[in-house]
């Protein structure tokens, strides 16, 4: 059987909490249409994506992030 | 039918007195505002902060940024971050007077526990004579490039014109080789010519005598 290697986690890197200050970070968890990517990208355990989403939303009303695009 | 009453305590009061907490307000300018001079925008922020009773910590210039998408018909705008002590109920009164300002975008506040210790350091150099604030630039100016990038850029193009360089002085070699090679194969084929030539020289020399 060929079986395809599983990619690599996204969020593997990134350690320390996730600030919505620290822009470069969070833009590697947004997909190309700018949407959140999913926990099977990240690897990221439930509060650490919650704690994700938190940053990414803050960054996105301060103009930081996009949504969309 | 039961008569509805009002909670006995506010989630922001404890024991009758009202607690105090430590915010991060990150706050929107507007770059016209901006333009007419940092002390008055920031101002405008730490005014309406302490009216309500709020004790700033510390304020300074986050940045200045193009924004991801046009708030209120502007593409540009200036971030001041704030860490400053409050009471729980005063920041919806702050919330409300920042809403009618027209020089403050949008704005966030957070809880945090304590102010982090860079910031002192950053808000006091602020504060200083000699700091500048850089004037921010029109709407339609591009957005400057970050230096880093460029310079990895710069590096990624140097390393193949090196190479391709290498190569072409290696091109170089082997040509002059050839040359040299081909200069010095010349005299030997034309030596033979020149001693044949000669034999032949010598036999008209001899018919003509």
């Amino acid at each position: 059987m060929n079986q395809r290697a599983p990619r690599k986690k996204i969020g593997g890197d990134v350690k320390g909490p996730l600030d919505y200050k620290d822009v470069e970070t969070l833009m590697k968890f947004l997909g190309p249409q700018g949407q959140i990517v999913s926990r099977r990208r990240t690897g990221f355990q439930t509060q650490r994506q919650r704690e994700l989403k938190k940053a990414i939303k803050r960054g996105r009303h301060l103009g930081l992030l996009p949504f969309v695009g | 039918m039961t008569e509805r009453t009002a909670p006995t305590t506010d989630r922001h009061e404890s024991k009758g007195e009202t607690l105090t907490h430590t915010y991060e307000g990150m706050f929107l300018l507007d770059n016209e505002v901006v333009r007419k001079g940092w002390d008055e925008a920031k101002g405008l922020v730490t005014a309406t902060l302490e009216k309500h009773g709020a004790q700033v910590q510390t304020a300074r210039r986050w940045d200045e940024r193009l924004l991801t998408y046009p708030i209120r018909g502007r593409r540009r705008a200036t971030y001041l971050l704030t860490y400053f002590n409050a009471q729980g109920p005063e920041i919806e009164n702050v919330r409300h007077d920042l809403d009618i300002s027209e020089g403050v975008l949008r704005y966030l506040f957070l809880s945090v526990e304590e102010i982090p210790e860079a910031e002192r350091g950053l808000s006091e150099a602020e504060g200083a004579s000699d700091f500048v604030v850089p004037e921010p630039p029109t709407e339609d100016e591009p957005e400057p490039e970050p230096e880093a990038p460029a310079e990895e850029e710069a590096k990624a193009e140097g390393e193949p014109k090196a190479e391709a360089g290498a190569e072409e002085a290696k091109a170089d070699e082997a040509k002059t080789e050839v040359k040299a090679e081909a200069e010095a194969a010349k005299p030997e084929e034309a030596a033979p010519e020149a001693a044949e030539a000669k034999p032949t020289e010598t036999k008209d020399e001899e018919k003509a005598q």
